[in-house]
């Protein structure tokens, strides 16, 4: 261990504590050789020292009687912090009383008054220090018994004294994974495997040893480098490869490479290595790519993703998520009027303020969470519905999603059923959106899905019309009620002449298929206008209303009734 | 000029005194001239003056570590019995030890004219 800290240079740090300069002066003559030494001229400029949580004292020589605060109550404050009472105190005096007291404060050793000669002084603070050290992180193996590199105790302790030296060194943290390697350990024996590993050390160690280089190996097969800072690694551990092949005269091996370049040095090394980590595991099984920075955004935006997912199933609880109701509109007569609703999910988070629904729908519609956030707008939206049968007598149908994952619920269809039964509705009432992509995953699930739902009633609306691969190959094999038409064919219509063909072709198709077309995203009067000309029978977007919550969607409903009352 | 020479004649532990500074003669013979300008000594007489054994205490004591160190053997023996004696605050003729410590304060001062 000496070898390593020489060849940085590093020296533990001892904090002189004295109101006397000449005893202060004469300590630090006798430490200095081996020791980074440093002075407080009482207890409270020592404490202030102390409290820097970069000081990392190896060591404080104390003195007892000083103005201001004297030792003792240095010694009651270490004792009562966490961090600071593991660091060893020898106090100097010259009386023995006082050395009994002190050892009771939490003193380790004391030197006397006079001092004794330089070697004795100097002899007691390396055992007092050794002593100490072998209590915590020394007892760990210095080095890897296979390998030769570091242990992951050591390599993270001397990344941190070489950083108290030299702080201005660009430094990157790079984890290095062999590809697959339990299946080389299960191929060829473990001695292989071994084998490899050695050879790996020992080319990496050959390849970057001229450099600041410290090299551990962690978790059986990963290796964590410290080394100088590149911009771009590129071919850097090229040389690996080759070597390897040569030295274990086994087929090609692969290495992952996740980098966490200088710019992250503020954070600790455990942590900056976890990142050099995470960017190596994103690659797995990515055979395009070898080397993988570790990038904030990246992180961050997954640790969000995290968080969402952690959160959801108490939001659910906590009546976090709120259904809102966005109008669709029947534009064929002269006056539109309201047609139907579609429930649309928004979630006020308590601390993250309202969430997207961009951010959080195609995260959980990855790892099936969705299917728990659709039941809850299944049955927020039945119980709406029968509110305002209640309220106004009359039956405003709302869409629901009912996401790809649904489709596989064997139990999809009495659910919905059950929820329909239990608010007193019929089943059209409650019109189920399915997404034109869902089709692509799994067409046969699908059309038996749909066909069944629409025996029973339910009404099936085609999502994102328009977007896919499968459309129109899949109107021939899917009965549907209602196509939606894709917002981005709304939104460009008046951009570009394709968009507004397509449209004009969508709303052929489905009165084709004598199905109702609904555009989706209208935002003014221009598309509105142009959509009626070519035929769309209802639309929705904020040209009629932005998503609304349910007391505020009343309206909607109200006026509807009277229209419909001063009809009959 | 102080010189070790001078030190030893005057009594000093010279030997001691130079080891627990590595041997090192400049830095010991700067280190006691920089003693001589210790406040101590006014602490010490003005508080046995006032009868303020505490504070007297305070003034000896710091002084006996410093003189200790430097092996000022001289002084350091006056001033670690008044040290002793004001810790126990026993009733002893005081002004009569200051006076011993002030007079082989002065002699060590002149070593160094």
């Amino acid at each position: 261990m000496e070898d390593f800290n020489e060849k940085i240079g590093w020296k533990r740090r001892i904090l002189i504590v004295d109101d006397e300069e000449i005893n202060r002066e004469i300590l630090g003559n006798i430490l200095q050789d081996r020791y980074d030494v440093f002075y407080a001229t009482d207890g409270k400029k020592a404490m202030e020292m102390l409290g820097d949580k970069n000081s990392d004292f190896s060591l404080i020589l104390l003195d007892l009687l000083m103005p201001v605060m004297d030792g003792f109550e240095v010694l009651d404050l270490l004792q009562g912090d966490e961090v600071l009472k593991h660091v060893p105190v020898i106090v100097m005096t010259s009386e023995k009383t006082a050395e009994v007291k002190s050892i009771k404060h939490g003193a380790y050793d004391f030197i006397t008054k006079p001092y004794d000669m330089p070697e004795v002084i100097l002899a007691r603070c390396e055992r007092i220090i050794e002593l100490n050290e072998g209590k915590s992180i020394i007892r760990a193996a210095e080095k890897d018994e296979l390998t030769g590199l570091y242990t992951r105790e050591f390599f993270f302790e001397y990344i941190r004294r070489f950083e108290h030296i030299a702080s201005e060194q660009a430094m990157d943290a790079v984890v290095l994974n062999i590809d697959h390697f339990h299946m080389i350990n299960e191929m060829y024996g473990r001695e292989v495997g071994d084998r490899v590993l050695c050879s790996t050390a020992q080319t990496l160690t050959e390849m970057f040893g001229g450099e600041t280089f410290i090299a551990s190996r962690t978790d059986a097969d990963s290796f964590y480098l410290y080394m100088n800072h590149r911009e771009n690694y590129e071919g850097v551990f090229d040389g690996l490869q080759d070597e390897l092949s040569h030295l274990t005269h086994l087929p090609r091996i692969r290495f992952r490479i996740g980098i966490c370049q200088d710019a992250e040095k503020t954070l600790p090394a455990e942590n900056r290595f976890d990142h050099a980590k995470l960017a190596c595991d994103q690659i797995r099984g990515d055979y395009t790519r070898q080397i993988s920075y570790y990038n904030k955004e990246d992180n961050d935006r997954e640790l969000y993703g995290e968080r969402l997912i952690n959160d959801m199933e108490n939001a659910i609880r906590n009546g976090d998520f709120i259904v809102y109701y966005q109008p669709k509109f029947d534009i064929r007569s002269d006056t539109p009027h309201l047609r139907s609703a579609e429930a649309l999910i928004r979630w006020n988070h308590p601390q993250l303020g309202m969430i997207s629904p961009g951010s959080f729908i195609p995260l959980f519609e990855s790892n099936g969470l969705i299917q728990k956030l659709d039941r809850f707008v299944w049955e927020e939206a039945a119980g709406q519905i029968r509110k305002w049968k209640e309220e106004y007598g009359i039956a405003v149908p709302v869409s629901v999603n009912v996401s790809r994952i649904d489709i596989y619920d064997p139990e999809l269809e009495n659910r919905l059923a059950g929820l329909v039964e239990k608010n007193g509705l019929t089943p059209g009432e409650l019109m189920l959106e399915i997404t034109e992509s869902a089709y692509a995953d799994n067409a046969r699930g699908l059309i038996e899905t749909v066909n069944h739902l629409r025996e029973r009633g339910f009404k099936i609306e085609m999502d994102d019309f328009g977007s896919g691969y499968s459309s129109l190959n899949m109107l021939t094999t899917i009965p549907i009620d209602v196509l939606k038409l894709d917002m981005k064919f709304v939104r460009n219509m008046h951009k570009d002449e394709k968009s507004l063909k397509l449209v004009e072709l969508i709303i052929d198709i489905a009165g084709f298929f004598g199905v109702p077309l609904v555009a989706e995203g209208v935002e003014d009067e221009e598309q509105f206008k142009t959509l009626k000309e070519m035929g769309c029978d209802v639309i929705q977007g904020y040209y009629f209303s932005k998503p609304v919550p349910a007391e505020e969607f009343g309206k909607f409903v109200e006026e509807e009734k009277r229209r419909r009352d001063a009809i009959c | 000029m102080l010189t070790l020479d001078g030190l030893k004649a005057y009594g000093a532990d010279t030997k001691s005194g130079m080891e627990r500074c590595m041997n090192n003669e400049a830095f010991y013979l700067r280190l006691v001239e920089k003693s001589l300008s210790d406040t101590s000594y006014d602490k010490l007489k003005e508080a046995v003056a006032a009868n303020d054994l505490d504070a007297a205490f305070e003034a000896a004591h710091a002084l006996k570590g410093v003189l200790g160190n430097l092996a000022l053997t001289p002084l350091y023996e006056p001033v670690s019995k008044i040290t002793e004696l004001l810790r126990a605050k026993e009733q002893a003729d005081y002004n009569a030890y200051v006076d011993e410590i002030l007079a082989k304060f002065g002699e060590l001062k002149n070593l160094c004219n």
